[in-house]
């Protein structure tokens, strides 16, 4: 585990949840497990709040957990020490905070926890009121690699995932409960806008960009699904169909990221000394 | 800014994901709540036959309970495409006559009632037969009304705007129309006037005073896009239509939130504690 290599089979578990079923939604990760271990996966990202559904409002404080004694993370933990796992929960503190949180699973252990560090209180979405603002962002470890975890919208804004990059990460994990629009074209505008970030964030910080979103409906708002991996440079590599459940995989190499970066330096050639002049 | 011209592109949807995401809506509907399958009523118009194909893609035809629910001064053309409708899809139509519980009510109360209130009445003593069905069956009612109608508040409250669950309810009339082609509604139904039957001759656009192509514009460049009467009327929709499009709006809006309670406590349901349904 602490052995440091940069190929890593990555799997981006794009499924459904039941609002406010911890329980079924265990049983649910579980199987997918199962699956993604028969293909070799090693790192295994679900959706953001992939233990309880997204859109809880009152029920929030209801599926909260602490995460290092909780005994649904407990089972999490014991199921598959070998692959690393990314899961969504509500996490409560020890003061009685809550936060969305996504917590890396890794060798039986909880080796990092990321709490939102943006919560959307607009339009359709009321997470503010629920949930309390993560305030720091800390870099994971992934088989001894520098490894950033953002969820949803945090990745709307460019700091986050811009500071993983400048500190080391190759690898940029988010995770997402984004609701769907269906427009005129064969990719829904929620995915456009999606694609865009991603694409852009993998040129501008040259990472690699593992986007796992989900399916399904929480009363009137369905998830879209279409998952998917960016090269460094900001290609395409792989993309999970529209609202269904799947499971996208591929071989990925810490190394692109790398030699990206001999021919386009641009993140060693960030400035922060830059005068703003009225 | 938006063009006119644009606007109705911009109204256009990928029929595919379109009717893809509303059948799993109403799967989800259906499973979420332990339910049986759906009812809905066949008016012979195109919203119900786009309503029930919608049904039938998400459940089969074995789950779906249509009815056709005339009154005595019907169209019988609406008898007629009902039962296109039901062919065309291969469901089972019943029908029941309402005459005889409408004219008892009106004959020993109010022999005099015009027929706007008979035309409510009608409405809502189908609704109320496809509530008694829907737990005769264990199966939800179907809503029927689209996002035109709902906004313009063209529709009897607690009569045809009452359902458990509607799957067209944000398609504008021409994303009716798209999807109804889509999916193989008899032609004749989806190019005829717009009606809701309640009395000889009646039709939406005649009622209403515009035509639904030029509503949904108008409310989408509103409701959708945030412009006001005026940016729209400078747009070149005319503005007798904008004024009576943003008055019918605006009137109706009572229609759109149906569960008004008088808040004492601070826990009143839907204010204080929203708990999603799903």
């Amino acid at each position: 585990m602490t052995e440091r290599r940069s190929k890593i089979k990555v799997g981006l578990a794009q499924i459904d949840a039941r609002l406010g079923d911890l329980e079924f939604n265990l049983a649910h990760h579980l199987e997918w497990f199962g699956q993604a271990q028969a293909e070799g996966v090693e790192l295994l990202l679900f959706p953001e709040l992939s233990l309880t559904g997204y859109r809880l409002l009152h029920l929030t404080p209801r599926v909260a957990i602490h995460p290092a004694t909780s005994p649904i993370v407990q089972r999490l933990r014991e199921a598959a020490p070998g692959m690393a796992v990314v899961v969504g929960c509500v996490e409560e503190d020890d003061n009685g905070a809550l936060y969305n949180s996504a917590l890396l699973l890794a060798g039986g252990e909880i080796t990092h926890v990321h709490r939102k560090l943006y919560l959307p209180t607009y339009g359709i979405f009321q997470e503010g009121r629920f949930f309390s603002e993560g305030r720091k962002l800390r870099m994971a470890k992934l088989f001894g690699n520098p490894f950033g975890v953002l969820i949803c919208e945090d990745f709307w804004h460019s700091d986050p995932a811009e500071k993983l990059a400048r500190h080391g990460a190759k690898l940029i994990g988010i995770v997402s409960a984004s609701p769907g629009r269906i427009g005129p074209d064969a990719m829904p505008p929620s995915q456009e806008a999606w694609e865009s970030l991603t694409r852009a964030s993998a040129l501008l910080n040259t990472s690699w960009i593992v986007y796992c979103g989900r399916v399904g409906w929480e009363e009137g708002t369905f998830y879209t699904g279409g998952s998917h991996i960016v090269r460094p440079g900001g290609e395409l590599l792989a993309r999970a169909p529209y609202l269904e459940e799947h499971l996208l995989t591929a071989e990925i190499d810490l190394r692109e990221a790398d030699r990206l970066r001999w021919r386009l330096p641009i993140l060693a050639d960030e400035r922060s000394d830059i005068e703003w002049v009225e | 800014m938006i063009r006119k011209d644009e606007v109705a592109g911009r109204l256009k949807l990928n029929e595919a994901l379109a009717v893809a995401a509303l059948a799993d809506f109403l799967r989800d509907g259906v499973e979420n709540a332990d339910s049986t399958g759906l009812v809905l009523g066949l008016s012979g118009g195109v919203d119900s036959a786009l309503a029930a194909a919608l049904a039938v893609r998400a459940l089969g035809t074995e789950r779906v309970h249509a009815f056709y629910l005339p009154y005595r001064a019907s169209d019988p053309q609406s008898a007629v495409d009902a039962a296109a409708v039901a062919a065309k899809l291969g469901l089972a139509l019943t029908t029941l006559d309402i005459t005889p519980q409408v004219d008892a009510y009106f004959d020993r109360v109010d022999p005099g009632a015009d027929r706007v209130r008979r035309g409510n009445k009608m409405a809502r003593e189908r609704m109320s037969i496809l509530f008694d069905q829907s737990k005769r069956h264990g199966a939800l009612v179907t809503g029927t009304s689209n996002k035109s109608e709902i906004l313009l508040g063209y529709s009897t409250v607690f009569g045809d705007n009452a359902s458990s669950l509607n799957p067209i309810g944000d398609l504008y009339k021409q994303q009716v129309w798209q999807l109804s082609r889509f999916l193989g509604v008899p032609e004749q139904i989806v190019a005829k006037p717009p009606s809701a039957d309640l009395w000889p001759g009646q039709t939406s656009e005649g009622e209403l005073g515009f035509e639904y192509a030029m509503a949904d514009e108008v409310l989408y460049l509103m409701f959708d896009q945030g412009l006001t009467a005026d940016e729209v009327v400078d747009r070149g929709y005319p503005e007798a239509v904008v004024a009576r499009i943003v008055q019918l709006e605006r009137t109706n809006r009572f229609k759109r939130r149906l569960m008004l309670i008088a808040r004492l406590s601070n826990s009143a349901i839907n204010l204080d504690r929203e708990i999603p349904r799903d």
